[in-house]
């Protein structure tokens, strides 16, 4: 039985009226209220079946956290002002809450206001047993408003109650079930779907479809991550609006590779230049949001905390400038060119061509026996240009599983994905240690000239030491695991995979 | 979880109304209250107008034949639920004395329901028994009403040895003037002296008021329909210095 009815426009102005007729009800007053719908970005409260709402009235306003049927888990007391992670109050919403969104920014996804009244259904002795909450016309922000709604709201202990009131509600003229429960509607009103948020393409390939089609298509889903992703870059509403802006341009430029062949080789390599530009463009407020995010973590390693200041005022002032030149590349006409052309050259499909699955065959097997030819000649004392290397196969690899695995049976690909990635783990410890020890040892000198005390270059001393240390683990273990990730498992899994079907 | 137990050994000394005040003020702070109410009479029942009926008795609750979930009913009040009394309450000692800890099986029961609830308030009848010797040590703090009286100091020893003497680990104690009467000489200098002299009494005290009394005919705490009383203004400083006190 639906607990959320839609009221029909005739009843609409007398709905209360006929409420109070049909049960025994109390009237509490009636409030404008404004409802906030706060997420992240990706939905991270919504995908583990959370809401999480600021409802806001004339002189008070409530935190409230639910389920998507609608159960409360909590309702606190809370301030006006917009809502953030760091402006919850202490609490089980707080706690759930933050576990879920890790690094991500609380946002408010959607607005809507409207007038709300509360009836309580009275039982034995004047005890509530229920409650009908009278909400609309809802108006939406950048939405077309939704129409009044009754919600009935249970009771702990008093289910049954519950249940007949629906019941009586249900055999009202002009009362009817509601398809979807209110935030669904305000939501779609507000043109957002959570259930269909990517952050990476949505790939599912028909072995006989046209090659020139599936490029075609992975390359929209591409561009429309890559705007998904700018504004919140932009106002660096959290890092990983840029991670994910990166990881796509990344993804996008591995696509293009395989396209060769494919896709016009001057629109091709025209369109590999630009996004060189704007991965390049990234690259260093990436590093120093990864820099700063683990910080605290870095300097727990190398047991100091005060003398590292400077360098985290440091890395905060080259972070700011670092994204200023970011956001003026964002901004600028070679980056809008680049979506506008990409819109136009690149999402269109070609003529027909070969079947998706033939070059799939080919590029896997190819990709494989690149990655075996570098793995097979590491050893303890190759030099780092070589890690490097078979990390870049690697990586080409992973893609094309990425790319193509939903040609391949599930379950060989995702043991294949599954297997590379305790490689690349180790491949990746090593560049980002690397990286960050190389930039340690640059930012002391900066901070040697700018006059930096001794204990703040001594303990950087001591991270870059502690940074070759982490940089010399990952590479001792870097042919260990690659004997592993070769085993003839393997080998069988890639050659299975490219021949089964 | 925090467990708050409203005790003292004597009778009608403003133990229910007590529990039930502080369990609405912790309720509207946002926290997720508990108000257990142990006590066949079923005065905190009464006030919150729930039926003191528990399927199956004290006996499948002790016996955790029937979930502790399963027999909450909510209050009238956001985030406040309530475990009713039942009249098979009385044998509560015997039923308790049947099981293998009895002193610590209130606490057990409890455990259960840490994920659902921020605060738990208990009430129980006055006495020394076996479930007032498990409420005391399912306790974080046992919050005393104190009646001014020329033995009160005495009475206040008695708690402070009964609470030390039960088993596990003790819980704070914070003991408070209850209906005080302030034209009376002696009410007057109790509440000034006993906070001053003894750290575990609140320098709060509750004055005796008819407003308070109204709480049975309106069957309402205080604190939610007289907002501004005096009664409930000392409720509120009660409440803040408990939770001060017992890191609540
Ligand atoms: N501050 C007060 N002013 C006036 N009356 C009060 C006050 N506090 C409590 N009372 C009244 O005193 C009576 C006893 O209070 P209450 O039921 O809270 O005590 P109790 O300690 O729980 O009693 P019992 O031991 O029977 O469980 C009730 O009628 C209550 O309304
Ligand atoms: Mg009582």
């Amino acid at each position: 039985m639906a607990d959320e009815f839609v009221v029909d426009e005739a009843v609409g102005p007398s709905c209360v009226e006929v409420l109070t007729d049909a049960l025994p009800v109390r009237g509490d007053v009636h409030h404008t209220e404004r409802r906030v719908w706060f997420d992240t970005h990706d939905w991270r409260l919504f995908r583990a079946g959370l809401l999480l709402e600021h409802h806001v009235r004339k002189r008070e306003s409530w935190l409230v956290l639910s389920d998507l049927e609608g159960q409360r888990i909590s309702r606190q007391p809370i301030g006006r002002a917009a809502v953030t992670a760091q402006s919850l109050p202490d609490g089980v919403t707080r706690d759930r809450v933050l576990e879920l969104i890790g690094v991500r920014a609380l946002l408010p996804r959607v607005v809507a206001s409207g007038p709300v009244q509360v009836l309580s259904v009275l039982g034995p002795e004047e005890k509530t047993v229920a409650r009908i909450v009278v909400e609309g016309p809802t108006t939406v922000r950048d939405g077309a408003p939704v129409g009044l709604r009754a919600r009935i709201e249970s009771l702990r202990g008093y289910d049954k109650d519950a249940a007949k009131v629906c019941r009586t509600l249900d055999a009202i003229p002009g009362f009817g079930p509601a398809k979807e429960p209110l935030f669904e509607s305000v939501l779609r009103a507000a043109g957002l779907h959570p259930r269909s948020f990517r952050s990476k393409p949505d790939l599912e390939f028909i072995p006989r479809i046209p090659v020139t089609q599936a490029f075609a298509g992975t390359l929209t889903q591409l561009r429309e991550i890559v705007l998904d992703n700018v504004e919140g870059t932009l106002r660096q509403l959290d890092t990983e609006f840029l991670h994910d802006l990166r990881v796509t341009v990344r993804r996008t430029r591995a696509v293009l590779k395989f396209a060769h062949g494919t896709i016009d080789e001057d629109i091709r390599a025209s369109y590999a230049v630009e996004l060189k530009w704007l991965a390049d463009q990234t690259s260093l407020s990436r590093d120093l949001d990864v820099y700063l995010l683990g910080f605290e973590d870095l300097v727990s390693h190398v047991n100091a905390s005060g003398e590292l200041e400077p360098l985290r005022r440091q890395l905060t002032r080259h972070r700011k400038t670092a994204h200023a030149a970011l956001n003026r590349a964002l901004r600028s006409e070679r980056f809008a060119a680049l979506l506008d052309g990409w819109q136009r050259e690149l999402a269109v499909a070609g003529p027909a061509e070969r079947p998706v699955i033939e070059v799939a065959d080919d590029q896997l097997s190819r990709a494989w026996k690149r990655v075996a030819k570098r793995g097979d000649t590491i050893t303890d004392a190759s030099p780092a240009e070589a890690v490097h290397d078979l990390r870049k196969r690697c990586k080409e690899l992973r893609y094309l599983l990425e790319f193509f695995g939903s040609l391949y049976g599930a379950d060989a690909r995702s043991e294949a994905v599954s297997e590379l990635k305790l490689l690349q783990d180790i491949l990746g410890e090593f560049q980002d240690a690397e990286a960050q020890r190389i930039s340690v040892h640059q930012y002391a000198v900066e901070l040697a000239k700018a006059g930096a005390p001794p204990a703040t270059l001594i303990a950087m001393g001591r991270l870059e030491h502690h940074l070759q240390l982490r940089q010399d683990a990952a590479r001792a273990e870097v042919a260990d695991r690659w004997q592993r990730f070769n085993r003839k498992h393997n080998q069988r899994l890639y050659a299975r995979m490219v021949t089964s079907r | 979880m925090r467990i708050v137990a409203s005790y003292s050994i004597k009778g009608g000394v403003g133990k229910t109304t007590a529990a039930a005040n502080v369990a609405w003020l912790a309720a509207e702070s946002g926290q997720r209250v508990l108000l257990w109410d142990l006590d066949p009479q079923g005065g905190a029942t009464y006030l919150f107008r729930v039926r003191p009926k528990v399927k199956g008795g004290g006996e499948a609750l002790v016996s955790g034949r029937r979930d502790l979930r399963d027999a909450v009913k909510a209050s009238d009040f956001d985030n406040l639920d309530l475990l009713p009394s039942d009249f098979s309450y009385r044998n509560l000692d015997l039923l308790l004395d049947a099981q293998k800890k009895p002193t610590r099986r209130l606490g057990r029961l409890l455990d259960s329901m840490a994920d659902e609830y921020d605060v738990v308030v208990l009430d129980c009848a006055p006495s020394v028994s076996l479930v007032s010797e498990g409420i005391v040590r399912a306790a974080d703090l046992v919050l005393a009403p104190l009646v001014p009286a020329p033995l009160s100091v005495r009475t206040l020893d008695q708690l402070r040895s009964f609470i030390a003497e039960a088993k596990g680990p003790a819980p704070d104690l914070l003991a408070f003037l209850s209906m005080v009467d302030r034209r009376r000489r002696l009410h007057r200098d109790l509440s000034e002296q006993l906070p001053n002299e003894h750290q575990d009494v609140a320098a709060t005290a509750i004055p005796m008021a008819s407003v308070v009394e109204q709480m049975g005919v309106r069957r309402a705490p205080v604190v939610a329909w007289a907002r501004t009383a005096p009664a409930s203004v000392a409720y509120r400083n009660l409440w803040d210095e408990a939770r001060l006190h017992a890191k609540i």
